[in-house]
């Protein structure tokens, strides 16, 4: 994104926020309410994806990995111990954030493709041994989480407005990261990183750190968010926990919004899911496989058209309308300034 | 003891010659366009699908329609080269990634949606016989599978030594700017490896059918499979993911043997975690990367 600042954008923000924040309030619909939430729930692994993948070009297809130990970090403290999903969100995303530590060091040993299939192989792999874990984690029949009533200390509501008030939250959260991040000097590394490793190390950022620390941070948020939607669907099983299509989702909403910008993942989610989720209640559930065709079309087509996402579209529109562009600062969508890591 | 190793090791062996052709599918692939096929996969499931077409509909052996399905690949595979794969050349990781990616989902999808979620299956004469050879039993479809895929492994083999059109793609898979100046056509060698790999993914297909049932996901196994063989096998190296692939059918078959019938997978996993730890440019690269 460009970084000037206009008049129209700093009031866009606060204008935004109080929409969210009243949305529920005149939308009463559940169903409405339940696109809501995950349209935020996916922005939210959208924008943790994007940390790694598109701002350090780090193409993880495995952060199912991630979603899956928070989901099961924070159920089996509940369940197991009693221990209320709020402290379990935190431990989930801290398990997430120490399990990111062995899988990046052995993933980083690989680079591009190679990397992205290991991912998809520690995700399928902890799948399979969530399968195994019949006592400790109720293998493949998964769990229930038992409903207690409205007990917002156990993160269960009756209202479905709460689940979107928490994920909202949690975008912000992950939003005001992705935009710290951007602009401090770790936001220069990682691009750096993103568009040659080799060249990033050569004038001295230290890359391995580097990788490890942004797979730290984005693992930690998909933890949070693995959490979140156990508590929400009431249901853990290794199929739910680690669904390879978390991992594509992540990737995807980030890809069609514009990888390696703020606000692409939360555009990509606001395009995509109520989509599927309109086309699925459509044609019901007798079709299987229009939901992943529709997304793949959608995918292919971005990639070999617009490659700089929705975003860029939107952008590089806004720019040629508005304002003729300013020399040197071009309308794409591929995160933030490339040259001043010298500077 | 001996006898049941000695048995696992034999069924492996055999599944590994198909997971050796879907290999060194992706790393033909790799060695010459430079990108990893993440659909090498769903092209076997398309093989599968065309064999179990033929005999079901014309009585055709499942063997033979390799006939059919090889050629019809190699088709689509110029095409893909041609139409998607040409314009992502050169564009960094990321297109090239979900470019494929995108067309294995879509793929998987489609046929979810043609063909149902149905397992089907071919019963030949063959299906359910086996000879024995001393205390081991194999089956003769698999033995069949096998011999194939190596004959087929080896002609490929023989084509990038001895023809001039192997030769090009050799030499475009060691240095792609030197094997230009020197007259190779890219697109023209592209089209072909393209062609080729995915003409060995459909001869899979056909070999599996007569032992193997066909479902929309039946490309992801094998499609695992080998990115841990082309991994272990070093990236690009088509000797090197053939004798890959066989150790790949081989551990998996222990691992269900000694494990559990669940724990094939868990094996290959590990498997590829090890290489990673262990020697992460693979059984036949440098060490140093």
């Amino acid at each position: 994104m460009t970084r000037t600042l206009c008049p129209s954008r700093a009031l866009g923000l606060p204008v935004a926020a109080l929409v969210l924040i009243v949305l529920p309030r005149i939308v009463s619909n559940s169903f409405a309410i339940d696109i809501f939430v995950r349209v935020l729930l996916f922005a939210f692994i959208g924008v943790a994806w994007n940390l790694m993948g598109g701002y350090a070009k780090q193409l993880s297809l495995g952060h199912a990995a991630f979603f899956g130990l928070g989901a099961y970090t924070s159920t089996i403290l509940l369940i197991r111990f009693g221990v209320s999903p709020w402290i379990g969100i935190v431990a989930g995303g801290v398990v997430a954030m120490l399990a990111s530590l062995p899988i990046g060091t052995l993933c980083f040993r690989l680079r591009g493709p190679y990397f992205a299939i290991a991912t998809i192989g520690t995700a399928q792999t902890l799948m399979l041994l969530f399968l195994k874990f019949r006592n400790f984690a109720w293998g493949a029949e998964g769990t229930t989480i038992p409903y207690r009533g409205n007990s917002p200390m156990m993160m269960q509501f009756d209202a479905k407005a709460a689940y979107y008030y928490i994920a909202l939250i949690m975008l912000a959260i992950g939003l005001a990261i992705t935009y710290w991040i951007e602009r401090c000097w770790v936001g220069y590394y990682l691009v750096a990183v993103g568009e040659d490793q080799d060249a990033a190390e050569a004038v001295g950022v230290n890359v391995p750190r580097i990788k490890r620390d942004i797979y730290l941070i984005s693992a930690f948020l998909t933890g949070l968010a693995g959490t979140f939607y156990v508590q929400y669907i009431y249901f853990i099983d290794p199929n739910t926990a680690f669904n390879f299509n978390v991992s594509v989702q992540a990737a995807l909403v980030s890809i069609v919004g514009g990888v390696g910008t703020l606000w692409g993942p939360v555009v990509g989610t606001i395009l995509l899911e109520p989509t599927s989720a309109l086309v699925q209640s459509w044609l019901g559930g007798a079709h299987g496989g229009v939901q992943l065709t529709l997304y793949a079309v959608i995918l292919m087509a971005v990639i070999m058209w617009r490659p700089t996402g929705v975003l860029g579209v939107l952008t590089g529109a806004y720019e040629r309308i508005v304002r003729p562009a300013p020399s040197g600062v071009a309308g794409t969508a591929t995160a933030g300034p490339k040259g001043p890591l010298d500077g | 003891m001996a006898g049941v190793v000695a048995q696992a090791v034999v069924n492996g062996l055999l599944i590994g010659g198909i997971y050796a052709l879907v290999s060194i599918g992706v790393t033909l692939i790799f060695g010459v366009v430079k990108i990893v096929n993440f659909a090498q996969g769903e092209f076997v499931m398309i093989g599968m699908y065309i064999s179990f077409w033929l005999a079901s509909r014309f009585g055709l052996d499942p063997v033979a329609s390799l006939v059919v399905s090889m050629p019809a690949l190699f088709v689509a595979g110029v095409l893909l080269q041609k139409f998607l794969i040409r314009r992502v050349l050169g564009l960094g990781d990321m297109p090239q990634i979900f470019l494929t990616f995108a067309l294995s989902l879509l793929l998987m999808n489609l046929a979810l949606l043609l063909f149902t979620a149905n397992y089907r299956t071919v019963q030949t004469s063959y299906t359910l016989s086996a000879i024995h050879i001393g205390p081991l039993y194999v089956g003769v479809a698999k033995l069949i599978a096998f011999v194939l895929a190596m004959l087929l492994s080896g002609a490929l083999e023989v084509f990038l030594r001895a023809t001039d059109l192997g030769k090009a793609m050799r030499a475009s898979a060691q240095n792609r700017e030197v094997a230009m100046l020197m007259g190779v056509n890219p697109d023209h060698v592209f089209g072909v490896a393209m062609g080729l790999s995915l003409a060995l993914a459909g001869a899979a297909g056909s070999l599996l059918m007569p032992f193997y049932p066909v479902y929309p996901g039946v490309g992801q196994v094998f499609v695992l499979m080998a990115f841990v063989a082309v991994v272990l096998g070093t990236l690009g190296n088509v000797t090197g993911a053939l004798i890959a692939g066989l150790m790949m059918g081989m551990a998996e078959s222990l691992g269900v043997q000694f494990v559990g019938a669940d724990s094939g997978l868990i094996v290959v996993f590990a498997m590829l975690l090890l290489t990673l730890a262990l020697r992460p440019s693979g059984l036949f690269g440098a060490r140093t990367r």
